[in-house]
């Protein structure tokens, strides 16, 4: 009869024991591990001899380095373009459809395809559209009279060029995602609205963007996040070349640690962008409170 | 005369009205029209790549639509041994991982739906909040903690690193869908003396058949998709998923692009397609998790 009672109580959590030990495992204890080896030196050479501690090391080194610099502004450019564009072009088009635009869900459907795909496809489609001997956005640009621009080469460009192609991947999130909201709130707030006299900015303004507020600041925190952690475009559209003129501080880590093989210096990196994520959310999270 | 004053007036207002609103409908079919043709163009202009001979595909100026149409590229792609190899690798990989994610999630989603426990809620947050956590960062330690286990290149390594991606979203998902069946169906069960977990396998999860759709296809999507994870922690060519060997087309000296747009219009297909049919369900399943999440 008490071991009965026992495993009542210990049931729910019997039930969710494999996904917090998958949980345990690949996400929380490998937080604590980046921990151990950014403080060590480690790196693919005596990755599996003894590693010597080196305390702050790393981080001193990280700070003296000119291209974790640039990567830390070069972050900043590809986040704040990303953020800004997925968002602003996400809302006007979740808008839109929430119009009773006709084929609404058809649309919708055509809409998230690029969602559907994967970054490592995304960046060749653009690679492809961005090359500048063959491409065919330099190619249209020359029909209508203006110079080539080198997407790809120039150090000063290649990171919105990047940026181009995370707008054209990540904008269907965000639609996804409001127009899900949109549809959350209950429409008969909206035929009040209306018989009151509420025109449709007015009510867009006073009804929609307060209820969907919620949703506007989770999307708004998600989409900056993956933007600070993202690297697959990058990577596959310029190996965040030339030099590291499109090496955010995600690729920077990916590069350290596997391209050169300094495993600690790439630990490191993920230690700060841990902090970056957690400012973002911390931000967020405050204008959520705020009325 | 008074009156007939009154119907021209009012005429007049609403053929201005009118105006207005068919300017406005205009302007947002403008918008939607262009935005349908920069989300299109470069796919199209990939698949209609896909068609063409390598040389022809590098072409200046370029033609959208190929001269000489051969379907040379895709035959290559399915016949050359290591990107066959890649492609049952992602297949696999994909599976498995769904089909873990599925089990583990429809555990845990159960767990939030039917029990009272202690720290339920907090519980529900440390899952949700984890889901925050970008898997981006762990990609250093996982690479060091699996060489050091002799795990580097089992496609176990990656449907078990993928979980992280896939298991917060789908328990949440599950849970939600859990909720929409009434209990009185399971307590009938419950008091025959069947155990829970019977309950789950005959009662939960065959009426929940819809929610497991939803949830499959997006576990499926995230495992086709995901590169990252892969690049680090494979690095023989026989245990490459699509996506890296797609990615390793770069390390030839020059890209051929004609085989490459094959190989691209081949790994979109499998998500596409199941994203297409479930399209509906997809979007009122998050719907039902954002209301009540």
């Amino acid at each position: 009869m008490l071991s009965k009672n026992i495993f009542r109580k210990a049931e729910p959590y019997l039930f969710l024991t494999p996904a917090f030990a998958i949980l345990l495992l690949f996400l929380i204890f490998p937080l604590f591990w980046n921990v151990y080896i950014s403080l060590h030196d480690v790196s693919l050479v005596n990755l599996l001899q003894g590693w010597t501690y080196v305390g702050w090391q790393n981080f001193l080194d990280l700070f003296e380095d000119s291209n974790f610099q640039t990567s830390l502004k070069v972050t900043l450019e590809f986040v704040a373009g990303s953020v800004a564009m997925q968002f602003g072009i996400g809302l006007l088009i979740s808008t839109l459809l929430s119009e009773k635009v006709r084929a609404g869900g058809v649309l919708l459907a055509i809409f998230i395809i690029p969602w559907t795909i994967s970054a490592v496809i995304a960046a060749f489609s653009f690679k492809f559209m961005f090359d500048e001997s063959f491409g065919i956005l330099d190619y249209l640009f020359e029909k209508i009279g203006l110079p080539p621009v080198n997407w790809l080469s120039d150090p000063n460009i290649v990171i919105w060029s990047v940026v181009i192609a995370n707008i054209w991947y990540g904008t269907p999130f965000t639609i996804l995602f409001l127009t899900a909201g949109t549809l959350s709130i209950n429409p008969t707030i909206y035929e009040a609205a209306v018989i009151d006299g509420a025109s449709k900015f007015k009510s867009f303004l006073h009804i929609t963007l307060p209820l969907l507020k919620p949703f506007i600041v989770i999307n708004l925190i998600l989409i900056t996040m993956w933007s600070v952690n993202f690297f697959d475009l990058q990577l596959v559209m310029t190996g965040g070349g030339p030099m590291f003129a499109s090496t955010t501080a995600s690729l920077y880590m990916y590069r350290q640690a596997f391209e050169f093989g300094l495993l600690s210096k790439g630990a490191s990196v993920g230690l700060i962008l841990i902090l970056i994520n957690l400012v973002v959310a911390f931000i967020y999270v405050k204008l959520l409170r705020v009325r | 005369m008074q009156k007939k004053k009154v119907i021209d007036f009012n005429n007049e207002t609403t053929t201005v009205k009118n105006t207005l609103f068919f300017t406005k409908r205009a302007l947002i079919y403008a918008i939607i029209a262009i935005f349908l043709f920069l989300t299109l163009f470069p796919l199209v202009w990939v698949f209609s790549t896909s068609f063409k001979p390598n040389q022809e595909a590098i072409d200046f100026p370029p033609r959208l639509l190929p001269r000489n149409a051969t379907l040379s590229n895709y035959v290559f792609v399915l016949t050359d041994p290591g990107l066959l190899r890649s492609l049952i690798n992602s297949f696999v990989v994909s599976l498995g991982s769904t089909a873990l994610s599925v089990v583990v999630s429809a555990l845990g989603g159960y767990a939030f739906a039917r029990f009272e426990f202690r720290g339920k809620n907090l519980i529900m947050s440390i899952i949700l909040g984890l889901f925050m956590i970008p898997v981006v960062i762990n990609i250093v330690p996982l690479y060091t903690m699996l060489s050091n286990v002799g795990m580097l290149n089992s496609p176990i390594s990656l449907i078990l690193t993928f979980q992280i991606l896939i298991i917060p979203l789908n328990i949440l998902l599950l849970k939600n869908y859990f909720e929409t069946i009434p209990r009185e169906l399971e307590e009938a069960a419950l008091i025959d003396g069947c155990s829970r977990l019977g309950v789950l396998k005959r009662i939960i999860i065959p009426l929940s058949m819809p929610g497991f759709a939803i949830a499959a296809v997006l576990s499926f999507r995230f495992s086709w998709n995901e590169f990252v994870l892969p690049i680090v922690l494979t690095n023989r060519p026989d245990s490459a998923v699509f996506q890296v060997a797609l990615y390793q087309f770069i390390s030839i000296n020059r890209i051929e692009w004609g085989y490459l747009t094959a190989g691209i219009t081949i790994a979109i297909i499998p998500v596409l397609v199941l994203m297409l049919s479930f399209q509906k369900q997809m979007i009122k399943g998050l719907t039902v998790g954002a209301i009540r999440g």
